[in-house]
């Protein structure tokens, strides 16, 4: 009964200590992408705690003997231990239930945040074919609107759509810079690094740790894009760019302070640059996420390995033997 | 480069916000029918589907209908982005943008840094 204990402790230690422990780490602005892998890594070890907690308590630790024959032997005295009694029985019953629905539920909310984003992908493209006309200079579609933005259409028609507005309010280089940012999303499919966060979000609501796992990551993939039209154009202008931006944007009276505040940050970023993590960081970074992602595993194997070091199988039970 | 998507519907959405006035899909035609070949009946179709997404309304004109706009391309183009800046629930999950919405008084504190920054380049350069 030693796993999904472990596992259950562990998952709640990661969902509230962990998101407080990356946000604190300076690291992860440094190289943007490691920042990605790290918030994955923990949504990944969060819910497979959640789900090896439940089919450890299905299944019992079994005593690990490398003997196949003996293997299979205890594995079946274990099970019918464990289910013989009506206890077991509930227990093992209400853990493979738990870790199914865990699963279907992420599932489900993948497959249906995916079908509407198809869906509105598609009424988008059809909306923009009316009203958009694409730029002569730059592999862009433009639309006559008074307020400037700049955003993309990821999927398979991708697309990175302009507003009059922006095309008055940016010079060459800065539109360069905007554009080399937008590529930058729809090249490495930062749609779906948002989009399987998004599903997490929406699968567990009350998580707080998917919430600003979300929130983080649109934050970090803006950055990671930053530094790519860093790339292409100088720093000052991708700045530049994003402040004028700002500045020919109307906002909207219900406008949300995160934008403000993640906007503020990349402006910084961009005017006085740190340095990104070394390989010898990087590499810590690297073995830190493994070791994260492997975790929720091996506190589902140990006790089933400890099991098998310590007690061979009675000798008196052969009448179970398959 | 642009998909060339609804192409038709584009084509016939030009015109009719262009003439500003119901327009039978005779006259529609007879205008598309300069530059290509098409049957009255796809032209119809095309004029229909936009009827039926709200693009067109149309009216009994004594034995033919005539279609005119819904909304002029201002306004219709309008509608539509002011639906994507606002970042509703459904193009949030899809749309990447350049910004997320930005209230006034941060916008300002953007322009502070930046032009600290530029003067700070200024005074430092030999």
């Amino acid at each position: 009964m030693t796993a999904p204990a472990v596992l259950t402790v562990f998952a709640v230690a990661l969902a509230l200590l962990g998101p407080a422990l990356l946000s604190r780490t300076s690291w992860l602005e440094r190289s943007p992408r490691i920042g990605i892998a790290a918030w994955q890594a923990l949504s990944v070890s969060l819910v497979s705690a959640v789900v090896l907690a439940g089919l450890s308590l299905a299944v019992p630790a079994i005593p690990w003997t490398t003997d196949l024959a003996e293997f299979i032997r205890t594995c079946a005295m274990t099970i019918v231990a464990q289910y013989s009694t009506p206890g077991g029985a509930i227990v093992s019953a209400t853990g493979a239930a738990a870790a199914l629905a865990i699963l279907a539920r992420v599932v489900y909310c993948v497959v249906s945040d995916r079908t509407l984003a198809a869906r509105t992908r598609k009424a988008q493209l059809d909306a923009l074919a009316l009203i958009a006309r694409p730029h002569l200079r730059y592999d862009a579609l433009v639309v006559e609107h008074p307020a400037a933005a700049a955003y993309c259409l990821p999927g398979r028609a991708r697309q990175v759509v302009l507003t009059s507005a922006a095309l008055s309010a940016l010079d060459h280089s800065q539109l360069l810079a905007v554009l080399a940012h937008e590529r930058a999303h729809l090249r490495g499919r930062h749609d779906l690094i948002l989009a399987a966060a998004d599903a997490l979000q929406h699968a567990f609501p009350r998580v707080a740790a998917f919430r600003i796992a979300r929130t983080e990551l649109g934050r970090l993939v803006e950055m990671l894009a930053d530094d790519n039209a860093v790339r292409h154009s100088d720093r000052t202008t991708v700045a530049t760019a994003l402040v004028r931006l700002a500045e020919h944007g109307v906002t909207p009276v219900a406008a949300l302070g995160a934008g403000g505040e993640s906007a503020l940050n990349r402006v910084r970023r961009l005017i006085s640059p740190v340095r990104p993590l070394g390989t010898g960081r990087t590499a810590v970074a690297a073995l830190a996420m493994g070791v994260l992602v492997a975790l929720p595993l091996f506190f589902a194997i140990a006790p089933a390995s400890a099991a098998g070091a310590m007690a061979p199988c009675p000798a008196g039970e052969q009448s179970l033997a398959m | 480069m642009v998909r060339p998507l609804g192409t038709l519907e584009q084509l016939v959405m030009d015109r009719i916000w262009s003439w500003a006035r119901p327009v039978a899909v005779r006259e529609v035609l007879e205008d598309l029918q300069r530059e290509r070949t098409l049957a009255y009946t796809t032209v119809m179709t095309v004029m229909d589907n936009l009827r039926r997404k709200g693009m067109l309304t149309r009216e009994k004109d004594g034995r033919a209908y005539l279609y005119g706009a819904a909304q002029t391309r201002e306004q219709h183009t309008a509608a539509f982005m002011g639906e994507v800046l606002a970042g509703g629930a459904d193009t949030a999950v899809t749309l990447l943008h350049f910004l997320e919405h930005i209230p006034p008084e941060e916008v300002a504190s953007l322009r502070l840094a930046l032009d600290d920054h530029l003067q700070g380049r200024k005074s430092t350069a030999p």
